[in-house]
């Protein structure tokens, strides 16, 4: 197939199903990296205050107890949060579970891609990777390791044909994107009981923003220093921020439309129905419209839609078994 | 440092065929590399040597070892230093093994089919029936273009005189060829020029030959017919080569999972419906191809795919059933075969044989079995054999006894030194023993080999194993133009 003229190309369920977790891994490595970095900086800059809880409330299934005692211990969180085992979201884990997808479907990625996984993964599983963790400068280790995520983007987006496989990997990467989006406002906001009005700390959401790459924006976007309810604003509506839950579900519907075939047409016009609606939903969302409705309220609800997007996915595409 | 001494401590054992040396002085196909090599210091060789392991790493050339619940990635040990074959030398491998795959594969459909070759007398009928290879569900059923073998990894030998033995013909899902693809990839980044300088012929062609056959295989007279390499899956240890033939062909590559039979069909499950299958290049043992009639166990294979295969609604290649011809009791019978279907004089040379089945033959390889190595019929691998010349009393004692339970499934050889190349070992050149496996692919057009193959080395001093699974590595081979 496709070696000459125009075939019509037929994806396996399999191939699809390991394409969309191998990106949907890949997104949440980037993300949980881009994370510690931040807090980690944050950690520094006020010691007596910073706690890891929320970082661990969100990205790990902790038992309360452990993660009472981890909270303050910085080069513990890192330890388990980077190549934790027992950790099924450390970056470790994570990195194992998308290169082995990866290795499965080797023929539907680029050689090049498959490289980059697979040399990110050797460098998670070196045996320095704990002593740098432990004794060096942890912004160095993030970075170098965000570095290896970057370039596996990067490299899937100069060099992954514009097929079915791309728009598997694509819808992977958004869906997992909004979901921790999502997460991490809940999480921010449920340490300072969804008040909008007390926290007026700076550190607070400058951090927040920082760890995902929207910082600057922010800044740009609104002059008049930081609000909560603009964090909301920015984090879930502007659909000019590539991390916002609306410019997510924007790509997530784009690339889902592109499956669009004559074969197939109702588990299409499902899946379609359902993005439409929690899209809808957001787009003609304010700020106060969110707060009215309670943001903890709000963010469960596009959470929980978009899982049982992913769940409907699963069931008319990925099903082989 | 300068690396004159490269070749000093080059000592090549007694009775031995060098590749390299002859009457201590480099034979003229290893001249120009070895002569490029004494320019490289010790730093830089070495230096070599570690970029080849941190490609094959990088590329995930590995295979992966299960221990403790973890997985660990090693790469199969690869020597730096080509082994090099002269354009004679091929030519002369090259008709010999397609003479050898010609019979071969006619004796397939003879046995599957009239059985001359037992009417005649040439061969008893009880070598066949007792082969577990030979599959009566294969029995009177005309393959397409009356092809079976079209793949194989025919493994030849080099005794002390320098002639070309065959050792056995894998004739099933022979293995490997990506090494042999791989490795020269390797050779073109470590040393840099060398391989035109050396007039090298490219090995590239495999992928695209063997795609054009499989293309031509489709039942369905169809311009782009669906073809699919069925893996038992990322277990499997060969699984890097089936990834990267399906790259290198375009084609689908699926599990047995992937696919499903429906009246008499088979088809594969993609995101778009059930899409018709023509071609399957499988690389799943015959055992575990289709639970409803072999191997019930089996989650492997696809059910039904052989009622599919025999209405001729799809392609299998290999043909099912093949191994009655590589096993090694009807391996003896290869040259008789060559007389009695081509009326022609065996080119290469079989190892002479005995058959632990025949009272006298096993008496005599008892009496003499320091000098033998004997090898169970049906396995491969370079496993369940005894090397006599390094078993212990006890070892021969125990081997003896199991042979006695079923003196068919055994037979013995006498030890052949196998030929022995250059290595690079702790900064200098030594002789380790070496085999060859040239890949011939059999289409309707007729056979045509790659010139080129795996070299596989038996890395350990004075060793004669060189399977991978027994402490085995592999090397880039050269054939050099005419």
């Amino acid at each position: 197939m496709g070696i000459r003229g125009a075939t019509i190309f037929i994806m396996l369920s399999r191939v699809a199903d390991s394409l969309y977790w191998m990106s949907r891994y890949m997104e949440r490595t980037d993300g949980i990296l881009r994370m510690l970095k931040i807090n980690y900086a944050s950690s520094q800059d006020d010691v007596q205050a910073f706690s890891w809880k929320p970082v661990l409330k969100i990205f790990t299934f902790l038992e309360e107890e452990r993660a009472n005692a981890m909270a303050h211990d910085t080069r513990g969180v890192l330890q388990y949060m980077v190549i934790g085992k027992d950790n099924p979201n450390s970056v470790l884990n994570m990195v194992t579970h998308a290169r082995e997808n990866g290795r499965s479907v080797q023929d539907h990625i680029t050689k090049e891609m498959w490289q980059c996984l697979n040399d990110f993964y050797h460098t998670v599983r070196q045996e320095e990777l704990a002593n740098w963790l432990q004794k060096d400068d942890p912004i160095t280790i993030l970075d170098m390791l965000i570095k290896h995520g970057v370039l596996y983007f990067g490299t899937t987006d100069i060099t992954m044909a514009r097929g079915e496989g791309n728009s598997f990997i694509n819808m992977g990467k958004y869906l997992e994107r909004a979901v921790q989006s999502a997460d991490i406002l809940d999480v921010k906001f449920s340490d300072v009981n969804y008040d909008m009005d007390v926290t007026t700390d700076t550190t607070y959401w400058k951090y927040l923003l920082l760890s995902i790459s929207g910082y600057e924006l922010y800044l740009k976007t609104y002059r008049g220093g930081f609000e909560a309810i603009n964090v909301v604003g920015q984090v879930v509506l502007n659909d000019q921020f590539p991390r916002s839950v609306l410019y997510s579900i924007n790509r997530l519907h784009r690339y889902f439309e592109r499956l669009k075939s004559e074969r197939n047409v109702a588990d299409f016009n499902q899946i379609d129905f359902m993005i439409g609606k929690i899209k809808s939903k957001v787009k003609y969302s304010t700020p106060d419209s969110i707060i009215e409705e309670g943001l903890h309220e709000f963010l469960t609800e596009t959470k929980n839609e978009l899982f049982a997007i992913g769940k409907t996915l699963s069931k008319n595409y990925f099903a082989y078994t | 440092m300068q690396t004159s001494e490269l070749l000093q401590s080059y000592l090549v054992d007694a009775n031995t065929w060098d590749e390299m040396y002859s009457d201590a002085s480099v034979r003229e196909q290893y001249k120009k590399a070895i002569e490029f090599m004494q320019q490289l210091s010790v730093d830089e060789l070495n230096k070599k040597e570690e970029l080849a392991k941190r490609l094959f790493m990088s590329q995930g050339i590995t295979f992966t070892v299960y221990s403790s619940g973890e997985g660990i990635e090693k790469i199969f040990p690869f020597d730096i230093i080509p082994r090099i074959i002269t354009a004679a030398e091929w030519d002369f491998i090259e008709k010999g093994i397609k003479q050898r795959l010609k019979a071969l594969n006619l004796f397939l459909k003879d046995i599957y089919s009239s059985q001359f070759i037992i009417k005649d007398g040439v061969m008893p009928a009880d070598m066949i029936y007792s082969c577990p290879h030979y599959l009566r569900e294969m029995h009177n059923f005309p393959v397409p273009y009356d092809i079976y073998i079209h793949i194989s990894g025919i493994d030849l030998i080099r005794n002390n005189d320098g002639s070309f033995y065959i050792l056995e013909d894998n004739l099933r899902t022979p293995s490997g060829v990506s090494y042999m693809l791989e490795n020269r990839e390797i050779t073109k980044r470590i040393f840099p020029d060398l391989l035109p300088q050396n007039n090298v012929r490219s090995v590239t062609e495999y992928p695209t030959i063997l795609h054009r056959n499989l293309v031509s295989l489709s039942p369905r007279q169809n311009k782009n017919p669906t073809i699919v390499l069925l893996t038992p899956g990322i277990y499997n240890s060969a699984y890097f080569e089936h990834t990267t033939l399906a790259r290198l062909m375009g084609v689908e590559l699926v599990e047995g999972s992937d696919l499903v039979v429906d009246n008499h069909k088979v088809y594969m499950k993609t995101t778009s419906g059930l899409q018709q299958v023509d071609v399957i290049y499988r690389r799943v043992d015959d055992d575990f191809l289709d639970p409803l009639v072999f191997d019930a166990n089996s989650r492997l294979g696809v059910a039904g795919i052989m009622s599919a295969y025999r209405k001729g609604n799809v392609a299998i290649v290999n043909a099912v059933g093949n191994g009655v011809a590589d096993d090694k009791a009807i391996y003896t019978f290869v040259p008789a075969m060559i007389r009695y279907y081509l009326n022609e004089e065996p080119i290469l040379k079989n190892v002479p044989t005995y058959q632990l089945g025949k009272d006298e033959e096993r008496e005599h390889v008892f009496k003499n079995i320091t000098e033998m190595v004997i090898k169970k019929t049906n396995e491969s691998g370079g496993y369940g054999m005894l090397m006599g010349s390094a078993a212990t009393e006890e070892e021969i004692t125990k081997y003896k006894a199991e042979v006695l339970l079923d003196p068919r499934q055994f037979i013995a050889q006498p030890i052949i030194s196998l030929s022995s190349a250059p290595c690079y070992m702790d900064g200098k050149l030594q002789p380790r023993r070496i085999d060859l496996r040239p890949y011939a692919l059999c289409g309707p057009g007729g056979i045509e080999i790659v010139p080129g193959g795996l070299t596989r080395v038996a890395l350990k001093e004075g060793s004669l194993i060189v399977n991978s699974s027994q402490g085995g590595g592999s090397k880039d081979t050269w054939v050099l133009a005419h």
